[in-house]
């Protein structure tokens, strides 16, 4: 029984993270139809730049954000260089370059980083909270994760849903042509789609980072299983990638737990099929009509 | 108000079909009869082939064993790129997932050296058999997914399939791998050069298959439903099977490959397989240009020679190992990058453009790359846009009034 | 003042339009009329910026238009309607409203911007809260119109806004922007397969054929030349 807990609550710790970078993955579907497959190697290189400082001891706070900033920078660069080319050509075109990308970014952290395993010190402990005599697989970082990935969701929100900027976010999703005859500067509003994906991807990264070995590859399974979690939700739903997050989590936590951890990728391939064939637009998107 | 102008006469369209039995374009070879290889397709792969086995047999008598080993490696990588061009190119699935399909190759050949007597042709075909039966299995869902979710999908593929191996670890040999035997030769042949005749055979012969297929009704099939799936399926083309096969095949070619790899290193393991292998083969597939054969031999030439001679350059810079076990990584990625910004059809299409540029300097008569050409091997990228012909084309008449009302402009 | 002097836009191989030349005057309706495929959404696509030119001008009170992006064309004051209205299904009424009114007006302006078009448009009013996916096909008319006029633009371009819509609310839709015409010295240029209707309002008249101006003259005159309107406008 104890093991089924601790499995639920592993599950739902990853399955926050998942969803953070499946948030990512949304807003950059939303803005730009293209799926990143570099968000993983995104977050892993502005979490290299947070080790590095951290190593001259600035403090844990500053770094952290700075890290965010950099991630702001990193995803708006990008798009503007590497995505805005490639509007309106074939559409696989993107997709090829952000798997270049991805293998870029692994290359340019092991050359400018180096390549031995570094560790990334944790903000909070990580040791199991305790309740009476039994200790849960819990700890107070993993408290800092959900309140991490919960403020960011209460931020998409607020954004989307009550601010201007984020009403045009939406109308760019949504209708691009028409956003720009009324005056939204649709451009700009991709670029800040891809920033603040970044952002997103970043924090995970953050916070990801203590619990692993930390490697340039230490995102390329998060941002596997964050894939399932956003295609589970619906590539163009945030709520979506909440929920996504949490079911991807907690399904891979118990394949984990009880079929063991290599099994896991597989785990995740399972789901992803299932939820394609059964609803490809995932639970939450609105299916769109096909165009003939 | 004049009397009502009379619209001259459309000229009759002349009908787009099918053209048959490859009818060859007019180039500007036809000044040079003599250069001209036979009209009819088998024949014609059949004597490239021979002269490209003959070209390889010279070299490779010509370099020592050791670069024959080099050598073997390039039609090892040929087989698998071309496998995944017939795929990613022609048939325009891409499929992140070849490198776990060599996975699967190397492993069958592995475990029936190992737990097994069998003669090692069976060994080789049992591989090719198996890792093509996986990408049958794979490939059924697969036709319902679209770009991005097929490449997220065999994305995970790529990174679980291999986690098999370390999960049953004492069947598969576990971190150490299996040992393969390489196949002894017969008589003095040196076992090295023996080993990557076998490859460059297995590679041509796997070419002209390959390019069989493409000149026949699966190749234009596969192109069909890369174009626009819709419109395949409404001519009557069954768009699943088409999608199943090429997966099949380029499956196949993976498993081929793999099982080569196995031999040449002589060990297998799942560190040879990682994703990183499937994202250089996508690389090399792109530098090469998508969806053409002789493409595959390009990139499979980067693909060998662009680790040793990043780690040469590394050092020469005395950039420090770090960077030398990395510029590998960073140069496929800005490679998949850059072509694809700059030059979607890969060397293959920067070669056909030159051969264009020089044949229309010479003075023969240019096909555009747009309409029809069975001369240059399906050589359809991913990276360009589908050429869809223009509406008023080939009437295209002359008369201002032409073309007819409301084919195709907005109102 | 609209001024398209000599305008031509191909779209690869077709040539949409061909030397097009006319001007639309302040506080005037211009009419576009012509049959399927002539070339009048082209026209006004190529005005708000959304098609690239091929040769000739377009500018507007003495700015040139070609060459700048769409999002600095409306900001010149220039509304354009799309072909299907362009109501954003996913958004709110009050959302879509809004939408037109950022790039220009402060909160405060904004309020009373959009009390203004919902002063004009009670039925949206009502329902401001709901799903523009909600609206009938006139009330879409009514939300597309309403969005593009809360930017307050000096020249405002429709295509086809009677498509769809039954005669009565055809007739108050097109009432209405001939008000707003002459009311707010609003410049409209109108594309419409309803001649009839976009003839009883306009004061000029731009016929174009594949492409080319076959006449630009007084709405009076084209709707008198019977010949005209048997070989271009069907009826």
């Amino acid at each position: 029984m104890s093991l089924f807990i601790n499995l639920t609550l592993n599950g739902i710790t990853n399955g926050m993270i998942f969803a953070a970078v499946a948030l990512g993955l949304v807003f950059i579907w939303r803005a730009t139809h293209i799926v990143n497959f570099s968000q993983g190697s995104m977050a892993m290189f502005t979490t290299y730049i947070a080790v590095t400082l951290l190593d001259r001891h600035i403090n844990y706070w500053l770094v952290f954000a700075a890290a965010l900033v950099a991630g702001l920078v990193m995803g708006g660069v990008i798009e503007v260089v590497l995505i805005r080319p490639l509007r309106g050509k074939h559409a696989l075109n993107p997709v090829i370059v952000t798997l270049g990308l991805f293998i870029l970014l692994e290359g340019l952290a092991g050359s400018i980083f180096g390549v031995g395993n570094r560790s990334f010190p944790p903000a909070f402990s990580q040791a199991g909270l305790t309740f009476g005599h039994s200790t849960i697989a819990f700890s107070h970082f993993d408290v800092f994760i959900l309140a991490a990935v919960v403020i960011l969701m209460l931020g998409t929100l607020v954004l989307f849903r009550a601010t201007n900027m984020g009403l045009r976010m939406r109308a760019a999703a949504f209708a691009p042509e028409v956003a720009r005859l009324l005056g939204v500067r649709v451009g700009r509003i991709l670029t800040l789609g891809w920033a603040l994906a970044a952002v997103a991807g970043s924090l995970a990264g953050l916070l990801v980072a203590p619990t692993v070995s930390f490697s340039p590859n230490f995102m390329d399974l998060i941002l596997v299983y964050a894939f399932t979690a956003a295609v589970v939700g619906g590539l163009d739903s945030p709520v979506g990638a909440l929920v996504g997050g949490l079911v991807t989590g907690l399904s891979l936590s118990y394949v984990g737990g009880y079929l063991g951890s290599s099994l896991e990728p597989l785990g995740a391939l399972a789901i992803l099929m299932v939820v394609l064939s059964a609803r490809p637009e995932g639970i939450f998107s609105r299916p769109a009509p096909r165009r003939v | 108000m004049s009397a009502i102008p009379s619209v001259p006469p459309v000229p009759p369209v002349p009908p787009v079909s099918d053209p048959g039995p490859i009818p060859i374009p007019p180039t500007g070879l036809s000044r040079f009869p003599w250069l001209r290889l036979p009209r009819q397709p088998m024949l014609r792969h059949l004597l490239l082939g021979a002269v490209a086995a003959f070209g390889f047999y010279i070299l490779t008598s010509a370099i020592s064993s050791f670069n024959d080993f080099r050598v073997g490696e390039i039609a090892v990588y040929a087989i698998a790129l071309a496998g995944l061009s017939l795929l990613t190119g022609t048939n325009g699935q891409i499929s992140l997932g070849q490198g776990a399909f060599m996975a699967v190759g190397a492993y069958t050949l592995g475990v029936l050296m190992t737990h097994t007597h069998l003669p090692l042709v069976v060994d080789v075909l049992a591989a090719i058999g198996l890792s093509g039966a996986l990408g049958l299995v794979v490939g059924m869902p697969a036709t319902r997914l679209k770009g991005p979710y097929l490449a997220g999908m065999t994305l995970i593929l790529a990174l679980g399939l291999p986690r098999i191996a370390d999960k049953y670890s004492t069947f598969f040999g576990g971190d150490q791998g299996l040992t393969v035997n390489s196949p002894t030769p017969p008589g003095t042949i040196d076992p090295q050069r023996w080993l990557s005749w076998i490859e460059i055979v297995g590679a041509i012969v796997v070419l002209i298959l390959l390019a069989n297929l493409t000149r026949s009704r699966f190749g234009r099939s596969f192109r069909a439903v890369r174009d626009d799936e819709i419109a395949a399926g409404l001519s009557g083309i069954h768009v699943a099977r088409t999608k199943v096969l090429a997966f099949t095949v380029a499956a196949s070619c993976a498993g081929l490959a793999g099982a080569f790899l196995g031999l040449s290193v002589g060990v297998v393991n799942t560190g040879e397989f990682s994703l990183t292998l499937s994202i250089y083969l996508l690389a090399g597939m792109v530098l090469g240009g998508a969806g053409s054969l002789v493409g595959a031999w390009w990139g499979a030439i980067v693909l060998v020679f662009m680790p040793g001679w990043s780690t040469s350059i590394a050092n020469s810079f005395n950039l420090g190992s770090a960077v030398g076990a990395n510029l590998a990584l960073v140069v496929f990625g800005l490679v998949l990058i850059v072509v694809i910004m700059a030059a979607p059809m890969g060397i293959q299409g920067g070669i056909g453009w030159l051969g264009r540029r020089a044949l229309s300097l010479v003075g023969g008569s240019v096909p555009a790359p747009g309409a029809p050409t069975p001369r240059q091997e399906g050589n359809e990228p991913v990276g360009s846009i589908p050429s869809i012909p223009p509406p008023a084309a080939p009437a295209a008449p002359a008369a201002p009034a032409a073309p007819a009302r409301n084919i195709r402009a907005q109102s | 003042m609209l001024d398209v002097e000599d305008l031509s836009v191909s779209y690869g191989a077709v040539q949409a339009l061909q030397g097009v030349t006319f001007q639309a005057r302040e506080g005037t309706v211009t009419a576009v009329l012509g049959a399927n495929g002539a070339g009048k959404t082209t026209l006004l696509r190529t005005v708000s910026g959304l098609v690239k030119r091929q040769s000739g001008n377009v500018s507007y009170g003495g700015v040139e238009l070609t060459g700048l992006s769409v999002e600095n064309i409306v900001r010149l004051g220039i509304s354009h309607v799309p072909e299907g209205r362009g109501v954003i299904e996913e958004l709110t009424i009050d959302e879509n409203l809004r939408l037109g009114t950022l790039w220009q007006f402060g909160r405060q302006e904004r309020r009373s911007v959009l009390d203004e078009i919902y002063e004009l448009f009670p039925q949206l009013a009502q329902r401001k809260r709901r799903m523009a996916s909600t609206l009938s096909g006139g009330e879409r008319q009514m939300l597309a119109i309403g969005r593009a006029l809360s930017s307050k633009p000096k020249l405002l371009l429709l295509d086809e806004p009677s498509l769809g819509l039954a005669p009565l609310v055809t007739a108050q839709i097109m009432a209405l922007i001939q008000e707003l015409a002459r009311e707010t010295r609003l410049t409209v240029v109108l594309v419409e397969q309803n001649v009839r209707s976009a003839l009883s309002i306009a004061e000029e008249a731009v016929v174009i054929n594949l492409g080319r101006v076959v006449i630009a003259d007084t709405a009076v005159s084209v709707a008198a030349d019977t010949e005209l309107r048997h070989l271009y406008l069907g009826f």
